[in-house]
């Protein structure tokens, strides 16, 4: 029998350190693998101009729904309705553009207040009736959806559609700075103006730390004075900015918007939210941390096509890096 | 430096059916160390509690410097200069921040009129007081990778950065091994000699109170008893006598049992926190072998420990001499040790379910027929252990989160005799219970023994050890300090050891 009284017998200090250091970069160890392994096996093809260009413009939506799910889980809340919401969101922005006939930016601001004063129903949900979040959320997808589609009157909104009462659409057709919006480089700039806003907002003012605090540990937040339902609120009323933008880039790039054209990217965005997590040993959502996840997932997308992998095996391999990612952020915890 | 002084006068609160505090006097002023003893529910962390403005229905006045002030709210209190740094550290702290951010975190929400962060200043300045408490950690690093001990430095640290002449420490010392513990005293004595400062310091460790306090005042009842210097003569002894200050009533009489050979034997048994370490004892057929110590002795980790619900680190445990695999639970229950936890409503009762189905959750295959739950075998179950405990329900089918105290904690103890064990482990099982239902849970035990079974009892109320144990062990940090045979010993003698008096016992196996 083993006579040691030391209290913790730990792993010896340096294998502990590296094995911190290999969970706290897991996912950019992951990422810069993928780029070695698709550049060996497919060379130039993989690593071109053209290429990188693809994977950043398939990244970027899927990065502001990213950064609009970081920042409505950093004070521990949750919100499954996101994409459903912007779906709703790209229905206005183009029926606004297209059966209203309104210029690019005031659509842009109708989409934005439009998607401001949906989400006063969530926060209703969640601060005054004091429903769980993915609870409230979960109710309110089934409402964005309803609510959606009974607006546009059960199609698509696109070019030669008539409105849903039978009177003619303002235009017929779509602007080039329609278009231009979804397509690189603008969507690429959008992306990064998102992720630094983002990173700015919650790493260097003290109300993103104090956002932080709470989603850390609301009791003690609470009682060191923060008002911590004013800052779910602040929150939720980012989020809804950033959904709104999401759902911009939708109808864009898809010069429509289409049914429900938003709700796949939820579970994306969530994947690329848990897999920033502890980038860097940060262990909170954090802007930077998703802008990685969301370059993970679509990096092997990218590359695993390239490879001629089918696409319907591709979900499986997305889903294999998310529980990766989730087996780095976990596997360091005590159980409890 | 301006002398300040925070006296409290004639200050009482009620809690619903208890008078928790009645008319205390508390004086103290800045550079004193004071000591607060006194037993578990003697009322320490109640009147801490109204010092902090953390009990804002008290009646009496606490005045500092001679004018009244109002203690309403924690924020009224840190407002003069009052701080509390409570045990539970993880409860004041925020994990995912770093330490920089929660030293200063006070100052963020106070005063900082800029909505831009600088983070350059900001560690600047926690790294400042950091150096001028002389704490030794890296400002950046989150506080959820740092030790127990290094926390409850950062919420010193907290409460310093804050104007802080009235510093309370509740019991800061409980969790910490005794490296950190010497390394907090230093952080201590070095604050009393360069701030203008008053520390109070509430600990159970009675040695630890004559080695760092120039007073100390205790308390028994609700009511402060006396306040005296700390002087080369006191002893752990004088200290102990006046906390007691009384005979123990409500004498419980056992029946006699009679004690057989040895069942079960545990041999240098550490848990994986070092909340217990190296621990020896036996228990004999038909005994009841008392485990006392204090509140974070380590009664429950050892108790867990056992039953497979806490980490081994090392030690053996043997049963009728056969030796025992025990990694968790469901293992224990194979051998026949059943573990009754403290925390019944979290641990031990299903609150949600019916008492029928909670009396015989522990051994539900036996009431099955090929899968099936056999619905007449597990009421017939449980209306023989209702009658038998005197459970007081209105029917086994009521729900038993609406039950007393008292009564799901019967439910409790009758889930496991129900599963016929060998070995009955209780975690303080009279907390929170009225003295009716204690009688009733010792006649309980008493007939656990009867039926030859052996029974572990661990508890902090030593007068209940001392009625109902055949054999006491005392444990204190982690480790038994003496092996007493109940008949033969007092609370004074349990106590002395509890808080470390005397020397660890050699493991007699």
């Amino acid at each position: 029998m083993q006579a040691s009284l030391n209290p913790n017998p730990l792993r010896s200090g340096r294998t502990k350190s590296a094995y911190r250091f290999l969970l706290d970069w897991a996912a950019i160890i992951t990422l810069a693998l993928c780029f070695v392994v698709f550049y060996a096996v497919k060379g130039d093809k993989f690593m071109s101009v053209n290429n990188m260009i693809n994977i950043l413009r398939a990244m970027s939506i899927t990065t502001v729904f990213g950064i609009a799910a970081t920042i409505s889980m950093a004070p521990d809340g949750f919100d499954m309705s996101a994409c459903t919401l912007a779906s709703c969101s790209a229905y206005v922005f183009v029926s606004m553009y297209l059966w209203y006939g309104l210029p690019l930016w005031l659509c842009t601001i109708v989409t934005v207040f439009s998607t401001l004063i949906m989400y006063q129903l969530t926060m209703f949900l969640i601060l005054v009736c004091k429903i769980p979040d993915m609870l409230a959320t979960c109710a309110l997808m089934f409402v964005h959806q309803g609510l959606g589609q009974w607006y546009i009157g059960g199609g698509a909104v696109s070019t030669g559609m008539r409105l849903p009462g039978g009177a003619a659409p303002a235009r017929t057709s779509l602007s080039d700075a329609f278009s231009a919006i979804g397509r690189w480089p603008l969507i690429v700039i959008i992306m990064a103006a998102c992720v630094l806003i983002a990173f700015f907002f919650l790493e260097f003012t003290k109300h993103g730390r104090f956002i932080y605090a709470m989603g850390g540990n609301r009791q003690a937040a609470k009682l060191s004075g923060i008002n911590v339902k004013a800052y779910r609120y602040l929150a939720g009323m980012i989020t809804a900015v950033f959904i709104a933008i999401g759902g911009i880039l939708v109808s864009s790039r898809g010069s429509s918007a289409q049914v429900m054209c938003c709700d796949n990217y939820l579970m994306q965005s969530l994947a690329a939210v848990f897999v920033g997590r502890s980038v860097g040993g940060a262990e909170k959502p954090n802007a930077l941390g998703t802008l990685v996840g969301s370059m993970l997932v679509s990096t092997l997308e990218n590359g695993l096509t390239i490879m001629a992998v089918s696409y319907y095996v591709l979900p499986a391999v997305k889903g294999a890096v998310l529980a990766l990612a989730l087996i780095a952020a976990y596997a360091g915890k005590k159980e409890q | 430096m301006e002398k300040l002084t925070l006296a409290a006068r004639d200050v009482s609160i009620e809690f619903p059916g208890v008078k928790a505090l009645a008319n205390v006097n508390f004086e103290i002023s800045t550079g004193e160390i004071r000591a607060v003893v006194g037993a578990n529910g003697a009322g320490k962390s109640t009147l801490m509690k109204i010092l902090a403005g953390a009990n804002p229905s008290y009646t009496g006045e606490v005045l500092l410097n001679g004018k009244v002030i109002d203690l309403r709210s924690p924020m009224a209190a840190k407002k003069h200069g009052i701080q509390i740094v409570y045990q539970e550290v993880d409860t004041a702290l925020i994990p995912t921040l770093s330490v920089a951010e929660n030293v200063l975190l006070n100052h963020m929400i106070m005063e900082q009129k800029s909505p831009v962060l600088n983070w350059r200043r900001l560690r600047r300045e926690a790294q400042r007081i950091l150096a001028r408490l002389h704490i030794d950690v890296n400002v950046r690093r989150l506080v959820q990778n740092l030790t127990l001990a290094q926390k409850q430095m950062v919420l010193i640290a907290k409460a310093i950065a804050s104007r802080c002449n009235f510093l309370i420490l509740d019991e800061p010392t409980a969790p910490l091994s005794d490296t950190e513990t010497t390394e907090l005293f230093g952080l201590v004595k070095h604050l009393h000699e360069t701030e203008n400062i008053a520390i109070i310091f509430i600990s159970h460790r009675i040695h630890e109170v004559i080695s760092i306090c120039e007073k100390y005042t205790v308390m028994r009842n609700g009511e402060t008893v006396d306040t005296t210097a700390v002087t080369e003569s006191t002893t752990t002894k004088e200290i102990v006598e006046k906390m007691l200050g009384r005979a123990f009533d409500e004498l419980f009489s056992k029946e006699k049992v009679e004690i057989g050979e040895r069942v079960f034997e545990v041999s240098h048994l550490s848990d994986a926190e070092g909340k217990v370490s190296d621990v020896s004892f036996y228990v004999r057929k038909g005994e009841i072998v008392g485990i006392a110590g204090l509140v974070g002795a380590g009664k429950s980790e050892l108790c867990k420990t056992i039953f497979g619900a806490h980490a081994k680190a090392g030690g053996e445990m043997t049963l009728h001499g056969k030796k025992l695999r025990i990694n968790n639970p469901t293992q224990a229950l194979q051998n026949r040790i059943a573990l009754v936890p403290e925390e019944r409503r979290k641990e031990g009762v299903l609150v949600n379910e019916n008492v029928s189905l909670n009396l015989s959750a522990a051994c539900l295959g036996d009431f099955c027929t090929a899968s099936f739950i056999n619905r007449s075998k597990v009421d017939g179950n449980a209306r023989k252990y209702v009658e038998e405990l005197g459970i007081i329900t209105p029917s086994i089918r009521q729900y038993v989160r609406n039950l007393s105290g008292g009564n799901q904690q019967k439910v409790a103890v009758g889930k496991w005799l129900a599963a016929d064990c060998e070995l009955y482990i209780f975690d303080e099982p009279t907390k929170g219970v009225d003295v009716g239902a204690k009688h009733d849970i010792f006649r309980l035990i008493n007939n656990i023994t009867k039926q030859g079974n052996s029974v572990l009892y661990a508890t902090c109320e030593n007068a209940e050890l001392l009625s109902i144990a055949d054999r006491i062990y005392v444990l204190y940090d982690g480790k038994i300090m003496a092996e007493l045979t109940a008949s033969e010993t007092d609370e004074d003698e349990i106590m002395n050891y509890a808080v470390g008096g005397g020397t660890p016992q050699v493991a007699a196996i």
